[in-house]
């Protein structure tokens, strides 16, 4: 009995376990707000609108419809996962690449004109795309290693920058804009920048835009985790992420470290990129603000509790409401409730890091007992 | 003879988990005297002084004062009994003013004293229960009375963050007076002070002890407590091992009993047979960017194998700026730095490292660890793209781990897990050992130490002492940055003293007394000196 629960407690006591635990227990009390919001709004069909949010894809009666709608939502999953990475690789190195969505940005302009005007290799497409998107975050990255300008405030201005260039840029490029819907053109799954779906189709009752994407998305994620668990290359970004002085007198250098982080992090938002509008589904739209995606990367990266393989299921699990949402204005309400429930969720999510630090104040008693046994100082 | 105690704390057991912080403590403060209690780092003294400050409960034990059992079950009890203590952190809000952090907690609020018209009635009613205006004239008043009463001279306008440690130190005493505290407990006051505060530190003790305070004073600097303290009691693994009256034992005596061995400086032998030169230091100029004074002033000196030299000197004279300029973490100015005949100056800090530097930071925390990381993690900080422990981009974890594991061992790095454990969860000591341990194994040339042994207790002080003599006699050069006089007279075979970033004399130890030094790490006496041998 005994032995059990000092099991259990040294289990708890893992890090990995409390953000595990911290990151369902926001996920549950987002759910929880987001019903008391649909009660508010309509009693009677609150019950029914959480369960479509919940189920998504399980709504559907029959087979072909439920796989087809969970293939859509893997695939939208894609994205949001490079995303989260591209915030993860720059929060463990000390930045906050809040620009995401810029280069998000600028990657989905390279790609448009490459997919639609040049019709060039997918493969091709997507890894121009990445440089693109690495290219503008060095923007950021080198105004922060040269000139120490912080790198959130540069970011988030050129969030804005990216907008209005790739507005101006593509509305004025009639050959892959599509005027009537104020889009880019689609890539259509004939062309040759359609991300192939080796046969993951049929497996998501035909659905085309499931395919290599998400795999290669995977492969990213355990890319960037030995990264950072074995290589030196991470464990310079850690240590400077971690205690930028140290790193400084251990000889690293911060310039390089900085350009790093940044071009690995605008990399993956240009991936990002490359796997929401290289599968047809969607395509650059007028728009007025910056694509939501990057900041969305921060909830998932943040829910994910900021490792390589969590961020794979909080990004689905967002994903998988969102969708669900989308399916509820069917029962009568409003589509802005749909954003409104899910971007409620996913702000709360966003509360791990409060969830953590209370966990950790209920544990400080005992940990300032630990210290104070081992040493006199509280150092 | 019962009431002649103004504190017992007798039988105290504590227990965490599986290890006994105290174990059947007694101690015995007798009205207006100081009581030491000493002993290294983890011997349970904190755990103690929590105990009789409320901030833990003992497991068994009582705790009498003036002969009356008590029980303080949290700092509020301890101020209810008088009981006041200066933690080693000290407990004070930066932006708030010195005045405001005393009567934090205990405010003076604005009232009508003198036969209340039924108006000032009224507000006196409201002002108490309701909008509490802090009556600061009369807190005032009351403050400076303490501060005149025991020369503890503060500006109470200014704030706590514009202040000095020196200051703070003194605000948190007249906080502990201004609650008419008896019973004051300092835990390890003089850490943070320097060699002239502590003296003028050890005068306010004495002050206070007139005026019939109570004292308990932490420490394990023996020469403190032999100055000021009229009983010792030494804790040793959580237990009381003994309690001595300081009139009639030595200091070698109670720092046999604190380590519960005989401490054993390795003996220096004088002058050893080398001559060839490895760092040189040449006009070395550094200007602060802020205020633009000059913070080194032409500093020429030399460091040969086998030869430990000493920058000494008040601390804030230059000697941090020196190393710093010398490893590269702050620009220089002017002036030239030679590694065995190679200059340097110009090189980043990967190439000093490479080219035979190595440096034991004075700030273990902000720059010579980073805390979140391992054991092994931070074995391989300035290492870790060496062949050794990378290949291709690829770190080597095994050999990683096994190099933590024989550092581990080989300097007794102490920790309560294994490699993977980290840094931060450890003791102050042992994280300046695994930097010691990592910056030794190097085997460069220069060894550069800047008070490598601050805060830490008699036994890692021994080890460390004893390392750097080895790496002495191995033929290193060692350049040694220290305020405290003791390690500069025991480990220096020459002494460069620094005043306003100049070095101002030069010594050898044997030549020159502790007052001699004092007088020209004061300033009172300066020599224009080329220290280049």
């Amino acid at each position: 009995m005994n032995k059990t629960k000092s099991f259990f407690s040294s289990i708890l006591k893992k890090n990995a376990t409390k953000t595990v635990i911290t990151s369902l227990w926001c996920a549950l009390l987002g759910l929880v707000l987001g019903f008391v919001v649909l009660l508010c709004i309509n009693a009677t069909e609150a019950g029914y609108g959480m369960s479509s949010i919940l189920g998504n894809f399980l709504i559907f009666k029959s087979p072909d419809d439920r796989w087809n709608y969970f293939g859509q939502t893997l695939a939208k999953t894609a994205p949001l996962i490079a995303m989260s990475l591209s915030i993860l690789v720059s929060y463990k190195a000390g930045l906050f690449n809040l620009g995401a969505s810029g280069q998000y940005s600028v990657a989905a302009m390279v790609i448009t004109f490459m997919g639609i005007g040049a019709n060039l290799p997918w493969w091709l497409v997507m890894m121009a795309a990445m440089v693109a998107g690495a290219l503008w975050s060095l923007i950021t990255g080198a105004l922060k290693a040269f000139f120490n300008v912080n790198e959130v405030l540069s970011g988030i201005m050129l969030n804005w920058v990216a907008l209005y260039l790739v507005n101006g840029i593509l509305t004025s490029s009639p050959a892959v804009w599509d005027s009537s819907h104020s889009e880019a053109s689609k890539i259509s799954s004939a062309s040759n920048a359609f991300i192939p779906s080796i046969g993951l189709d049929k497996l998501f009752a035909g659905n085309p835009i499931v395919g290599l994407g998400m795999v290669l998305v995977l492969v990213a994620s355990v890319i960037i985790y030995v990264l950072f668990k074995k290589t030196t290359i991470g464990y310079e970004l850690k240590a400077t992420g971690l205690n930028s002085d140290a790193a400084d007198y251990a000889g690293m250098s911060k310039v390089k470290n900085i350009l790093v982080a940044t071009a690995i992090s605008g990399a993956l938002a240009g991936l990002s990129a490359s796997l929401s509008l290289q599968n047809g589904f969607t395509s650059w739209r007028l728009s007025s603000t910056p694509p939501v995606i990057g900041f969305q990367g921060i909830s998932a990266a943040f829910l994910g509790g900021l490792h390589p393989v969590g961020v794979i299921f909080s990004s689905y699990f967002i994903e998988h409401i969102t969708e669900g949402g989308s399916m509820i204005t069917d029962l009568g309400f409003a589509p802005e409730v749909a954003s409104l429930i899910t971007s409620m969720i996913i702000y709360f999510s966003g509360f791990v890091a409060f969830f953590k630090e209370m966990m950790r104040k209920y544990e400080i008693k005992d940990e300032f007992r630990r210290i104070s046994r081992n040493k006199g100082e509280l150092r | 003879m019962k009431d002649n105690y103004a504190i017992e704390m007798l039988g105290i057991t504590k227990r965490f988990g599986s290890i006994l912080a105290n174990d059947h403590i007694d101690i015995r403060l007798k009205k207006g005297h100081i009581l030491a209690i000493c002993g290294e780092n983890g011997a349970g003294k904190s755990t103690l002084m929590s105990i009789l400050f409320g901030l833990y409960e003992a497991d068994s034990g009582i705790v009498k004062k003036d002969g009356v059992e008590i029980k303080v079950a949290s700092p509020h009890d301890a101020t209810k009994y008088h009981i006041g203590m200066v933690h080693q952190h000290f407990k004070l809000v930066d932006t708030f003013s010195v005045l405001q952090n005393i009567i934090l907690g205990e405010e003076v609020l604005k009232e009508y004293e003198e036969n209340p018209n039924f108006l000032q009635k009224c507000f006196n009613w409201l002002n108490k229960n309701v909008l509490k205006i802090i009556d600061y004239d009369k807190a005032r008043k009351e403050v400076e009375q303490i501060v005149e009463r025991y020369g503890l001279h503060v500006d109470l306008d200014k704030k706590v963050k514009d202040i000095s440690v020196e200051m703070q130190q003194k605000t948190e005493i007249i906080k502990m007076l201004y609650r008419k505290n008896d019973i004051l407990i300092f835990d390890e006051p003089t850490a943070v002070l320097t060699e002239q505060e502590i003296h003028e530190f050890l005068l306010i003790l004495n002050n206070l002890k007139k005026e019939g305070k109570s004292i308990i004073f932490i420490s394990h600097k023996l020469n403190e407590i032999f100055e000021v303290c009229d009983e010792i009691t030494v804790i040793r693994n959580g237990k009381c091992i003994d309690t001595l009256n300081t009139k009639e034992t030595t200091k070698e005596a109670v720092s046999a009993l604190m380590v519960g061995r005989k401490v054993e400086l390795l003996s220096k032998p004088s002058r050893l047979g080398y001559s060839e030169e490895v760092l040189r230091v040449e006009h070395l100029t550094m200007v602060d960017p802020r205020s633009k004074k000059a913070v080194v002033n032409d500093v020429s000196f030399n460091v040969r194998k086998g030869e430990i030299v000493t920058l000494a000197g008040v601390d804030g004279n230059g000697q941090q700026e020196v190393i710093y300029g010398i490893t590269g973490i702050k620009k220089t100015q002017r002036g030239t730095v030679l590694l065995n005949d190679k200059d340097i100056s110009a090189f980043s800090t990967r190439e000093k490292t490479k080219a035979g530097l190595s440096h034991i930071p004075e700030d273990r925390q902000r720059h010579g660890l980073v805390l979140d990381y391992s054991i092994s993690e931070n074995a391989i900080l300035d290492r870790y793209y060496e062949k050794r422990f990378s290949k291709c981009l690829f770190l080597n974890q095994k050999a990683i781990k096994k190099y933590a594991a024989d550092l581990t061992e080989k300097y007794d790095i102490r920790s309560n897990g294994d490699e993977n454990t980290a840094v931060r969860s450890m003791s102050g000591g042992n994280q300046q050992k695994i930097i010691v341990g990592r910056e030794i194994e190097r085997n460069a040339d220069l060894l550069i130490a800047v008070q490598p042994t601050r805060g830490l207790d008699i036994g890692s002080i021994e080890t460390i002492h004893n390392i750097l003599l080895k790496q002495r006699e191995e033929g290193k050069a060692i350049l040694l940055v220290s305020l405290e006089l003791d390690q500069v007279f025991a480990l220096s075979d020459r002494i460069l003293v620094m005043y306003e970033g100049e070095i101002v004399g030069e010594f050898s130890p044997e030549e020159v007394s502790r007052d001699l030094l004092g007088l020209y790490m004061s300033g009172a006496k300066r020599d224009r000196v080329n220290a280049i041998k």
